[in-house]
């Protein structure tokens, strides 16, 4: 049975030192029951105390951070099976593969646009973490080339592949400083890979078919020094590929199985094989082809399920014109919890009737919470009508309320003379015929 | 040192529900479909049995639909004024059931009638070989009315009529009741809403195998993890025994995803959004995948080639039995 | 059981049984055992017989064991002087009566004695006999015998859906004819199927109604059997056939049959006029499908409830039913049904001049836009609601005793008193208040009328706007009848409203109500955890906190502050599936922690297995999850040997070297963290508070708004603590934000903590 925070607090120092990042004993010893910090952390824990704590003393997936000039990716530290029983909390890194049989120009254009991929999701820009070279030439020459073209437009971490020790060891020359991912080392090259791993600092992947293979690889691999490690199962087919990476995140959450407790890479080449990495425990993806069209799609999954289902993604609070409004058109406000703003959104602009769309800010909460919690009231409406500028800019002042906060309207009329308050509809789906059956008729 | 995996042993199991019935039994389908049965997490072959693999769905319109994003209209486009037509050529691209969705209205405007909507299902019936649901058009009145002739008229054919909602249930379930058929019941992604409407459904007498329920998700970006974990949550209380929460579900990504900006608009989009209908199909196909490693049962479907992938993922996904066992 | 009625249907049902047996022995004599026999248009056979005994009767011969069968089911009279329990034996003799009714109708059928022949008769829509209706016949007139499968279909959906509530079989013939076409039109406007037979001395209903021109047949939801009492077996049949067809019932499940019929079908049989052998014995049948029968004449009543849902067999004789005159009488007689069956009345919309619905709930009458207000500054206005016995409510009721509001200048006030009785079978004293504080929300949802405030702070202002539509006092009550039935009607059978005016009167009444006010809030404080014997659970929060579980108990409400047990309470009698369900406590386990078996098997259930206990007593161990709703963040401060509470609404730093944001993060998420809770800002109050653990006394540091915010209340929990000066010995953000200076603080002010044990 895992200790408590409070047994935990009681074998601490007690003493607030701060040292841990944390402000008192008991936050870090609450953390630590939550495993989401490393023991390490706190400098003085006595030895004794260190034993009792051996099983709260470390995550059961190891921390993995790939690192290049300005950018960390982190894998790992994950706590549970189903995002529903906490989160999942380090998004799987995205690489998009290169491969060294490609011509220098296409390598920097390939390069550059993967780097410069940026698209934007509530507001938040996503990007692709990093490029994956695959040393498909077998050639040392090829891989130190095609990184440094690589790195004369793009700073974010690589991965190595091949299975020529010698092109890991040309590649990781253009990359000093640097804490890429090196592999895939497997049961015959492993111990030249472990050695350039530890040498280099660099991250090492490992690849199996079978769980047993995997266990017996990683522990080789750390019997000769290298801590970071990163477990590559490779499943006969996509059902194959899922069960492994669910023993895998088990056997490290429920058995705390130390061999296995890495976090894993999923090489993608189907549009499911990625559903599945992002869904069921993928730590990294390599993605066979880089393309707008699925990158952007694969990212905002990412981004959806690595959501905390407790703290739901917010939009961005301001003014969204829909269907090219005129100052005479109304303004609907919500507040800014995403789903939320992407009802009214839909609704409105597939009605295709103009209208202001003011996202108050909620903290993130959904209508009715947020009414509840005090997050939405008149006061916050009328702070963003203010902030918008709807003043001066609306010639006709209209503004609808949702429906669920209809007793609101008394408040918000005070709170803005000269604005007409109306009540819309509880739900989204009903804001068009709303819209048309009583906003167009007075 | 060989590794021990924990295996889970839950004591549930998802209910097994047949849609369709052949000539033997009262119908005219020529395939019957199964699906449930499960007593493991989606294709955890190694620790329970997955008896059944999930099925695909498509979504076909009585008539040509209003506001379906251009591309589905092209795609389906030598087929899209006859039902008939486009229900066999959805079974041609794969459909393992038909998905027909009334319309409100008819091709002149007017308030789609009983009849008509008899005369649809009826030649979709006649059409092909496979099981059929049935939604209504997705108001009260026009459901009732509609899908209690349709349910009358085809009575024994063990469709599934949809949609309940804890609104608008009891006449779907009367007529699913007095006609053999089967009912979905929908609640907006929410565990206990969902054993609420199905508790409510089978308080009517209507016995629990012939529920599908229906937790709705939606589209990849537009809160497809609320859907996502709704669903490992219904599943997991099912295997813990939970019986209101044993029925197979149903899922719409096809609907949510083409509904979704990103199908529905070509142009005056970023260009990081890449090729457009690449992106439309990209956006179903993986909004449908991450439905089925969640424990979606039936995927309603409405283009071809996101049909294509998932079957052929799901494939891959009931195969892997043999590497594990 | 009365002896008489027993009598009486058990020598009704020897006859009846006796004549069909005739009857089938001259009808096999004369047409031979191999003659069809059927009912038109059924794939049922004859339905009660097929679905009480799964025999399939298609031949005459077929109908031989019928009889047998039914005659197996007979009993002698009862004795002068036997005194026992006849309920078996009624029961008995009603279904034989039944199955020899529905053996006579057949054999008519072969005779061609039925349909029943009506000359110059033509149904508004029913069922098809081709050879009668046919032109070259000449259009025989005829009543419509049983109701075929179409149209059964049809209504039979709509009362399994709700549409409609239910149909009632009304045997013989009322008092007038003016009678008979009142007692018709108060059912069909409330969508209840009326099925219609019998006779009082040759008259029937029927006759009274065809007289009176009203229409019958399907089209008008009142259908014709026949005018002698045994046609009323098809509404049986009729019964029979619903559960067969929706209940998804095999033939011969006689028991699951009947039990579908009571717990679904909301039927009742109205006996008019004189009440002889034959109809003892078919309400002796009717019983069975758990229908109660109400007579309109002097017969002895059967009340306990069993059989069917309430009382068995009422009587009302028609000349002594309250009321002006007759058509008022008639009225209350279908209210009577009504109630008996338990049928739920709907009101569809709420009767006002003036808009309604919930998106008027924000309304502000301003004072210049008001007509007249009833209490604020100048005036007094109370709502005061409590249950009464069934037969004190008229329901819909509204009275206006004293002045209305013409007389009152523009803009001015007036004294007002809303009083609200309430009836009903699942009513309950408790939910009196929880039913009072909707008045609030009912009566803003008025487009141009504003409530604020409850109990004898009550304040409502009416609009010019909506004076100018024609709002009145009155409507105050139409809408509260409306939406109590609308969002109650699970506990509220009957509501009826007087809104008073006249100075005494009010001034009575507003003692009274003050009177129950004060006994409502004692009540409240009396009720702890130890006088009930099951919490409640809520899960309304699992959506996003899917492991979460509030276990609300009267000493502990739940987290959002939102819920109390009586609301729960409430809740789940209103919605029995939904997120309260009660937790039986079971035996204590731990009665200073507050370990139940009951508590603890449910935390194990609502958790879906992530929390083995539950403690609700304790921070220290096993203490409740939160969702993130909580009013407050308790929290441990070891090194002050107690706890502190930081209220949602500061933002400031708090000793834990955290703010309320950062903690919410550890107490939230339906994990159980010992040393953090989430809890609503009242628990503080409750005795219950971690009591365990020392109770309110561990309180070393508290948030300031909480320390205004209640002072009053506080203030009485220190002086129950026995150290009055407490709320001044806590600590608060103003003065203390680490832990160092909260020592000094505790030390300074000699905070009791420094001499209690250590908390772990």
């Amino acid at each position: 049975m895992a200790l408590s925070g409070i047994q935990i607090y009681k074998l601490l120092p007690q003493t607030n030192c701060k040292e841990c990042g944390f402000p008192t004993c008991l936050a870090f010893a609450m953390k630590l029951a939550a495993k989401q910090v490393e023991l390490s952390a706190c400098p003085y824990v006595s030895e004794e105390s260190k034993a009792q704590l051996q099983e709260s003393s470390a995550p059961p997936i190891r921390l993995i951070t790939l690192k290049s000039d300005g950018y960390e990716i982190k894998a790992g530290n994950e706590v549970v099976m189903f995002r529903h029983e906490k989160t999942f909390y380090n998004k799987p890194g995205v690489f998009a593969k290169i491969k060294t049989s490609a011509a220098e120009a296409d390598v920097k254009e390939l390069a550059g646009r993967i780097n410069d991929y940026r698209v934007n999701y509530v507001g938040i820009d996503l990007e692709v973490d990093g490029i994956a070279v695959e040393d498909d030439a077998r050639n040392a020459d090829k891989m130190q080339k095609t990184l440094s073209v690589i790195r004369s437009v793009s700073k974010k971490p690589v991965m190595l592949f091949s299975d020529n020790v010698a092109s890991i060891e040309a590649g990781l020359s253009q990359l000093s400083g640097e804490t890429p991912l090196i592999g895939c080392a497997d049961s015959e090259n492993w111990e030249k890979f472990a050695e350039l791993a530890k040498q280099s600092k660099a991250a090492l992947a490992v690849i199996a078919d079978t769980l047993d293979g995997l266990a017996e690889l990683s522990e080789k691999a750390k019997a000769k020094g290298v801590e970071d490690l990163v477990l590559v199962p490779k499943g006969k087919n996509l059902g194959h590929e899922l069960i492994l990476q669910s023993q895998i995140r088990r056997l490290a959450l429920k058995a705390n199985f130390r061999s296995l407790g890495y976090p894993t890479l999923a090489f993608c080449q189907t549009h499911a094989q990625i559903a599945q990495a992002i869904a069921k425990y993928a730590g990294f993806l390599v993605i066979d082809q880089f393309a707008e069209e699925l990158v952007y799609p694969l990212l905002v999954l990412r981004q959806n399920i690595y959501t905390d289902p407790q703290k739901p993604i917010q939009v961005q609070p301001g003014l969204y014109e829909i269907n090219n409004p005129q100052p005479t058109d109304p303004v609907l406000v919500t507040t800014n919890f995403s789903i939320t703003y992407f009802s009214v959104a839909n609704e409105v602009e597939g009605s295709g009737l103009p209208a202001y769309l003011l996202v108050a800010d909620a903290e993130g909460m959904s209508v009715l919470t947020a009414w509840a919690a005090g997050k939405f009231d008149a006061e916050r409406i009328a702070k963003a009508v203010k902030a918008a500028n709807l003043d001066t800019r609306m010639s006709r002042k209209r503004l609808v309320l949702p429906g669920a906060v209809a007793v609101l309207s008394g408040e918000v009329e005070a709170e803005l003379p000269g604005w007409e308050i109306r009540v819309g509809p509880r739900e989204a789906v009903d804001i068009p015929k709303f819209y048309k059956q009583v906003l167009q008729v007075n | 040192m060989p590794v021990e995996v924990p295996k889970e042993k839950w004591p549930g199991s998802v209910r097994t529900i047949t849609l369709g019935a052949l000539p033997a039994e009262g119908g005219t389908r020529k395939r019957v479909v199964t699906v449930g049965g499960e007593t493991a997490m989606p294709f955890m072959h190694f620790e329970g049995e997955i008896p059944y693999p999930p099925v695909v769905a498509i979504e076909i319109k009585d008539r040509k639909p209003d506001d379906w994003s251009p591309l589905l209209l092209e795609t389906w486009r030598d087929v899209i004024d006859d039902p008939a037509q486009w229900a066999a050529a959805a079974e041609e691209a794969g459909a393992d059931l038909i998905v027909l969705a009334l319309s409100l209205t008819n091709r002149d405007g007017n308030p789609t009638t009983p009849e008509e909507a008899v005369a649809s299902v009826k030649a979709v019936l006649a059409a092909t070989g496979v099981p059929l649901i049935v939604f209504g058009p997705g108001q009260a009145e026009a459901d009732n009315a509609l899908l209690v002739a349709v349910s009358e008229a085809t009575k024994g054919e063990r469709l599934a009529l949809g949609i309940c909602e804890d609104k608008n249930y009891r006449t779907i379930v009367a007529t699913a009741m007095a006609n053999g058929h089967l009912v979905t019941a929908r609640t907006p992604m929410d565990v206990n809403l969902a054993k609420q409407l199905n508790i409510l459904i089978s308080d009517m007498g209507l016995p629990l195998d012939r529920i599908l329920m229906d937790p709705t998700t939606g589209a990849l970006g537009y809160g497809i993890e609320y859907g996502f974990s709704v669903m490992e949550r219904l599943r997991l209380a099912a295997l813990q025994g939970d019986k209101m929460t044993q029925l197979p579900m149903i899922v719409t990504p096809g609907f949510e995803a083409w509904k979704a900006k990103e199908s529905k608009v070509g142009e005056g989009v970023p260009k990081a959004w890449g090729d457009w209908l690449n992106r439309a199909i990209n956006w179903e196909t993986l909004t449908a995948m991450t439905l089925v490693e969640s424990g979606a049962d039936i995927v309603v479907l409405r283009h071809p080639e996101s049909v294509r992938r998932v079957k052929a993922a799901i494939d891959e996904l009931m195969a892997a039995k043999a590497f594990v066992s | 059981m009365s002896r008489y009625i027993a009598t009486r249907a058990i020598r009704g049902a020897n006859a009846l049984v006796r004549e069909a047996e005739l009857m089938l022995k001259r009808a096999l004599a004369e047409k031979g055992g191999a003659q069809k026999v059927a009912f038109p248009n059924t794939a049922y056979y004859l339905p009660l017989i097929y679905g009480m005994t799964g025999v399939a009767v298609e031949k005459l011969e077929d109908l031989v064991p019928v009889i047998e069968h039914a005659k197996r089911l007979l009993h002698p009279v009862p004795s002068e002087k036997m005194w026992t329990p006849y309920l078996g034996e009624t029961l008995d003799s009603g279904m034989a009566t039944l199955l020899a009714a529905e053996t006579i109708e057949a054999i008519r059928f072969v005779y061609g004695l039925q349909p029943e022949r009506m000359p110059g008769f033509t149904l508004a829509g029913g069922t098809a006999y081709p050879e009668l209706d046919s032109p070259n016949n000449g259009r025989v007139g005829h009543l419509n015998g049983p109701i075929d499968d179409i149209q059964l279909r049809s209504w039979g959906i709509q009362l399994v859906d709700g549409r409609m509530p239910g149909f009632a079989a009304i045997v013989g013939a009322a008092k007038s004819n003016e009678v008979a076409v009142k007692i018709v039109r108060e059912l069909q406007k409330r969508n209840i199927l009326c099925f219609l037979s019998g006779n009082v001395n040759g008259r029937s209903i029927i006759h009274q109604l065809i007289e009176e021109g009203v229409e019958l047949g399907y089209d008008t939801y009142t259908v014709p059997f026949g005018t002698d009492t045994i046609s009323a077996i098809y509404a049986l049949g009729f019964a029979t056939r619903s559960a067969l067809t929706f209940g998804g019932l095999k033939a011969g499940q006689a028991r699951e049959i009947l039990l579908y019929n009571r717990e679904r079908v909301f039927a009742f049989v109205l006996a008019l006029g004189e009440v002889d052998d034959l109809k003892y014995a078919a309400a002796a049948g009717a019983i069975n499908f758990g229908f109660p029968v109400i007579a309109d004449t002097v017969i002895p009543e059967i009340l306990p409830t069993g059989v069917t849902k309430y009382e068995h067999v009422v009587s009302m004789p028609f000349n002594e039913i309250e009321g002006a005159d007759d058509l008022e009488r008639a009225e209350r007689l279908v209210q009577k049904c009504i109630e008996v069956r338990g049928v739920k009345v709907k009101v569809a919309e709420v009767p006002v001049p003036v808009p309604y619905g919930s998106a008027f709930e924000g309304e502000v009458v301003r004072k210049n836009d008001m007509r007249v207000e009833f209490g604020g500054k100048h005036s007094r206005c109370f709502e005061y609601l409590y249950m009464a016995p069934n037969d004190e409510v008229v329901d819909g009721k509204v009275e206006v005793i004293g002045p209305t509001f013409d007389h009152i200048e523009p803009q001015g006030h007036m004294d007002m008193g809303i009083i609200v009785k309430v009836a009903g079978r699942q009513m309950q004293e408790d939910f009196e208040p929880v039913l009072e504080r909707q008045i609030h929300y009912f009566i803003n949802g008025a487009s141009g009328i504003q409530h604020i405030g409850q109990r004898d702070i009550a304040w409502i202002r009416i609009s010019n706007n909506a004076a100018e539509k024609g709002f009145k006092l009155e409507h105050f009550g139409k809408i509260l009848h409306a939406r109590y039935h609308s969002d109650f009607g699970a506990i509220v059978d009957k509501v009826q409203v007087t809104i008073i005016t006249e100075p005494e009167l009010l001034q009575q009444w507003l003692a009274k109500a003050r009177a129950a006010y004060d006994y409502r809030n004692r009540r409240l404080a009396d009720l702890t955890d130890e006088k009930v014997e099951e919490f409640y659970s809520c899960t309304l929060c699992q959506s996003f906190a899917p492991n979460h579980v509030c276990v609300i108990s009267p000493e502990r409400l739940g987290l959002c502050g939102a819920y109390n047990w009586l609301d729960c309470k409430a809740s789940y009698n209103i919605n029995p599936t939904g997120p309260n369900q009660p937790i039986k406590l079971g035996k204590v386990i731990d009665p200073v922690k507050g370990y139940w078996t009951g508590t603890n098997e449910y935390a194990k259930i609502g958790s879906h297995g992530v929390v083995q206990e539950v403690s609700m007593y304790s921070i220290m161990e096993n203490p409740m999850t939160a969702c993130g709703c909580f009013e407050c963040i308790v929290m441990l401060i070891p090194e002050a040997n107690g706890v502190m509470v930081v209220s949602r609404e500061d933002p400031s730093m708090t000793p834990a070297g955290m703010t309320f944001s950062t903690l919410a993060g550890i107490a939230g998420g339906g994990l159980q963290t010992p040393g953090v809770m989430g809890v609503g800002k009242y628990f503080l109050l409750s005795p219950k508070f971690i009591s365990a653990d020392g109770g309110f006394k561990r309180v070393v540091w508290m948030s300031s708004i909480l320390k205004e915010m209640m002072a009053e209340e506080l203030k009485k929990v220190a002086e129950r603590e026995g150290d009055p000066d407490l709320i001044d010995k806590i600590a608060d953000e103003r003065h203390v934000t680490t832990v160092d200076e909260l020592l000094v603080w505790l030390e300074e002010h000699q905070h009791p903590v420094l001499s209690m044990e250590p908390m772990f």
